[in-house]
């Protein structure tokens, strides 16, 4: 399914994810599409879509691969 | 440290003569005495700097530059601001603060965004160290903030817009920085510089003061996500600035309840100044609405970050 606008939320832990997605979410100006969020590869899509509730049918998730390295044992 | 309005200053690193100090400090720069900046300074002391090349991103009245020349011993200071005044009264301020130091100063000149000029590059680039401390909050008045701030119902104080208009470093423009993932938290400024020294100084340790009230623990997530190992250099818990909007940390705080997260982002205010009894935001803001000049406090931390090899 095609995105109308895409946010990236890369980096984020799960609570300012789903902040920067209510924010985005009030930005959305083509509200017939999906906001596209950009997410980690190993973030945990489930649980996201859990805290949005009935807004999660209007977000696509979409896995990214991790933009810096980071260093051994950092937690994301 | 260095206190402009003091009538005497520390002696200097090795313990010369006192100087009489009476350095300008005008309404359009952020104020040198604030404890903010005795915070910064100290975790300074601790970051290494002797020898090394600083950077200062925001300048503002040049007394952290006297003092990285004078009390950290720094081999040469650069440093640039968005207000051009700043960069004038920066050079008399450190002319007069580390006289013998003086000519180790090297402003750019004229309004400098972050680093985004050719010359900010330039010096960037010989740099090893650059340090900051950026606003952390969203203008009051961006239009993108307040429908954020209206979508979770949470009014602005009365005070916020006038201290918007009078303090063009007391906020930041929110929805300029949106493309950085940390603005959702209010930390889009401090990100993008992350994003440009990663950029035009590969190698350069950054060393930033934060007032942690949306906690330290996402501040530290944020060097990570950008490819820095952070560390808590020094922390003191500070009043927080009577008059500043803390509306946004309200917001965020109810934008997340009932989203089984709430948990994970709590707001870090305290009742008092040993940070015995901790307040959220909500808990916070109800006590100013009471009481506008009620005291509340918060802890702001210096972090060193060292560039994580690609």
């Amino acid at each position: 399914m095609n995105v109308s606008q895409t946010v990236n939320c890369t980096g984020l832990s799960a609570a300012p994810t789903v902040l920067r997605i209510k924010q985005a979410l009030l930005r959305l100006s083509d509200r017939t599409s999906p906001l596209g969020v950009l997410v980690d590869a190993d973030c945990d899509h489930k649980r996201l879509a859990s805290c949005l509730g009935d807004r999660a049918g209007s977000v696509r998730f979409v896995p990214q691969a991790k933009r810096t390295p980071i260093y051994e044992g950092a937690k994301r | 440290m260095l206190n402009p309005t003091s009538s005497r200053a520390n002696s200097s690193p090795h313990g010369a003569d006192e100087h009489v100090l009476t350095a300008e400090a005008p309404s359009f720069a952020f104020n040198p005495t604030d404890p903010w900046t005795q915070t910064f300074q100290r975790g300074l002391e601790l970051a290494g700097l002797k020898g090394k090349k600083v950077y200062e991103v925001g300048i503002g009245t040049g007394i952290n530059a006297a003092f990285l020349l004078r009390q950290c011993e720094a081999a040469e200071v650069y440093g640039s601001d968005l207000d051009p005044r700043l960069v004038e009264l920066a050079e008399r301020n450190v002319r007069s603060l580390a006289p013998e130091q003086a000519d180790r100063f090297h402003p750019v000149k004229g309004p400098v965004s972050l680093i985004d000029t050719d010359e900010a590059h330039a010096r960037i680039a010989q740099s090893d160290v650059v340090i900051g401390c950026l606003p952390q909050v969203g203008d009051p008045t961006d239009p993108h903030l307040s429908a954020f701030r209206e979508a979770q119902s949470v009014p602005l104080a009365e005070t916020a817009e006038a201290k918007a208009e009078d303090h063009i470093a007391h906020y930041y423009p929110w929805a300029m920085f949106d493309t950085y993932p940390f603005n959702s938290v209010g930390l889009g400024l401090n990100e993008a510089l992350l994003q440009r020294v990663r950029k035009h100084a590969p190698e350069a340790d950054v060393v930033m003061n934060f007032g942690c009230r949306i906690g330290t623990r996402i501040i530290m997530e944020m060097f990570e996500a950008n490819g820095y190992a952070p560390r808590l250099l020094h922390s003191q818990i500070v009043r927080q600035d009577v008059g500043t909007d803390i509306s946004f940390f309200v917001t965020l705080e109810k934008a997340l309840k009932g989203t089984g997260v709430e948990g994970d982002f709590v707001c870090e205010f305290f009742a008092d100044e040993k940070g015995e009894t901790p307040l959220s935001a909500r808990e916070a803001q109800q006590l100013l609405d009471q009481d506008p000049q009620t005291p509340i406090y918060h802890l702001v931390g210096v972090i060193h970050g060292k560039p994580v090899p690609a």
